[in-house]
């Protein structure tokens, strides 16, 4: 018997339709994500949107190998804007830049900047609401190394890996983000990644690793940031990227979730009046602290499109699916 | 006098066992006679229930994963909830019945027996059906019945896209609307045996055959000497 292409990634997320839930994101996206190591052992990661923090602050989460120039970071961003807060987690470092008094970031010239400054080092999120994590190996060594069971906040995705276009280590590990506050999460395999990566490129787009899912993030991100609007970027992606995908994508005031126009990859959509959350497979949601067994479970369409807004956890239009435009 | 006892019945409570310990016991339960077996809390368990060739009526009390019923021979299974990827994959022989939605590849590859959904099926429902009849009360998805080389799917609602693509051999009966025929599927007049089979195996799940519309796909035969250059018999799968 073969497992076939059943196995391979698993990816969830989490969206609370009330704020009294938000203290539980964290402990129930771990718990949410945590059977689906079955499908991958190798790491696992979450994108968290936190409700907490003030709206001027801007939170960039890097990571470094060994002993990296920490205070070489520091120093090169308070150039750029106050940092309120930092601080050291494994491997890396979160910091807190109080933007108050700034009109906003020019976030292209900064990840330029870092880049040139900084090129051994790896920027996993930016954002005013989206804090990124990632580990290898099970699911308990990332609430073990950054405590994240304690996490507030309206919504998250989340991912659990198996390698199979590239390498197993942190870095490579999902959610990938591109842009401010943009986040995904991805099971399947992308492929012409290369030739889409080297047309963002020429855009000034860039990648932090050669993980082919890290270009969903960025295909996302360049299109919205020209203007268009989240629903319309997703149909196109649907035909102009090959390859199997089931995928989440997680801004401050949307997530959304796609599936390819086969339908390779899984995915169950559970929704009641306290949350609406998504797993690769049923026996997942399962470990949810309420679950109701009679609450509405269903499985999304080849090539449908399902977005939620993440303040109400309603969903934006009706699912449409592409096969009957 | 009696001095032994037979067990007729029993109840496994998934939440004790391993699944392997789970189909371990399926297994001695069959060889000792047993003739009904409950499954409590499945809890969306992938592979319970494999591998079980023996003639025995086992009830799921809940929603189960994958391969549920794989490889089984002479089984007798219903499951009280949805099912995941591949209900009844490569099923020799026996019965598996969905009391609700199927999720993609129901009845994968199966040879022989039946696999009735009482609900929707999703994508590739019957993919490479080899024999078993496969019977669904609801939709099935996209590419349902892909290379199918055997047996009968009957759908009572409406079929995804690209229906029967590569059908090697079998029948395909549609009652609804079917969004598009695969590569090599065809449509063909139903006859007055198509009807007689229908109502036969729908029967049983409280269906009347002949008040629905139903529509047979076959193979087309176009594609069984392949020429590269007659792509005009190629349908574009995209």
């Amino acid at each position: 018997m073969t497992l076939g292409e059943g196995t391979v990634c698993g990816i969830a997320g989490i969206i609370y339709r009330h704020s009294r839930d938000y203290s539980r994101l964290g402990s129930d996206l771990l718990t949410l994500i945590q059977p689906l190591e079955s499908r991958g052992p190798d790491s696992s990661g979450v994108a968290l949107y936190h409700s907490h923090q003030p709206s001027s602050v801007f939170t960039i989460v890097l990571r470094g190998q060994g002993k990296s120039r920490w205070q070489d970071v520091l120093q090169w961003f308070e150039a750029i804007a106050p940092v309120a807060q930092t601080a050291a987690i494994t491997n890396g470092q979160r910091i807190r830049l109080d933007l108050s008094g700034l009109e906003g970031l020019d976030l292209t010239t900064v990840r330029w900047g870092f880049r040139q400054q900084f090129p051994d080092l790896h920027w996993v999120s930016a954002g005013y609401s989206l804090e990124v994590y990632k580990e290898v190996g099970a699911v308990a060594n990332l609430d073990n190394a950054y405590g994240l069971h304690d996490f507030s906040g309206s919504h998250g995705i989340g991912h659990t890996r198996m390698a199979t276009e590239s390498a197993v280590d942190t870095d490579h590990c999902h959610p990938f983000t591109a842009g401010t506050d943009l986040a995904i999460v991805h099971n399947g395999q992308i492929s012409n990644y290369y030739r889409l990566r080297f047309q963002l490129e020429r855009s000034g787009v860039i990648f932090e690793t050669d993980n082919d899912s890290e270009l969903l993030a960025h295909y996302i991100n360049y299109h919205l940031q020209q203007g268009e609007a989240l629903e319309s970027v997703l149909y196109r992606l649907l035909d102009v990227v090959d390859g199997t995908y089931t995928f989440l994508v997680a801004t401050v005031d949307y997530v959304g979730l796609v599936r390819d126009r086969t339908a390779a990859k899984p995915a169950v959509i559970y929704e009641t009046e306290n949350m609406v959350a998504i797993a690769s497979e049923y026996r997942a949601l399962l470990n949810l602290p309420d679950f109701n067994p009679k609450a509405t479970v269903r499985e999304p369409d080849a090539s449908e499109i399902n977005i939620w807004s993440t303040a109400t956890g309603l969903k934006l239009a009706p699912p449409l699916s592409k096969a009957l435009l | 006098m009696s001095n032994s006892v037979t067990i007729t019945k029993t109840t496994i409570d998934c939440a004790q066992f391993s699944t392997r310990e789970i189909n371990q016991q399926l297994k001695a339960l069959a060889a000792e006679g047993v003739q009904e077996i409950t499954i409590l809390n499945p809890q969306g368990r992938h592979n319970l229930g494999v591998g079980l060739e023996a003639p025995v009526t086992v009830r799921f009390q809940g929603p189960v994963g994958y391969y549920c019923g794989g490889l089984g021979d002479g089984i007798r299974f219903t499951i009280d909830g949805t099912c995941g990827w591949s209900v009844g994959e490569n099923l020799m022989s026996g019965q598996i019945v969905v009391q609700g939605n199927a999720s993609a590849m129901a009845a994968a590859s199966a040879h022989g027996g039946v696999v009735c959904i009482l609900g929707d099926a999703g994508p590739r429902a019957g993919i490479s059906l080899k024999g078993a009849t496969l019977i669904v009360t609801g939709s099935v998805g996209h590419s349902s019945a892909f290379m199918m080389q055997q047996g009968r799917m009957i759908v009572c609602g409406d079929a995804g896209p690209n229906l029967g693509d590569s059908i090697y051999d079998g029948e395909i009966f549609v009652a609804g609307a079917i969004a598009s025929l695969g590569a090599d599927a065809k449509l063909v007049p139903m006859t007055e045996q198509d009807w007689q089979v229908l109502t036969t195996e729908l029967a049983p799940w409280g269906i009347t055959a002949k008040v629905h519309p139903f529509k047979k796909i076959v193979c087309a035969q176009q594609l069984y000497h392949f020429q590269a250059k007659d792509f005009s018999k190629w349908k574009d799968a995209y």
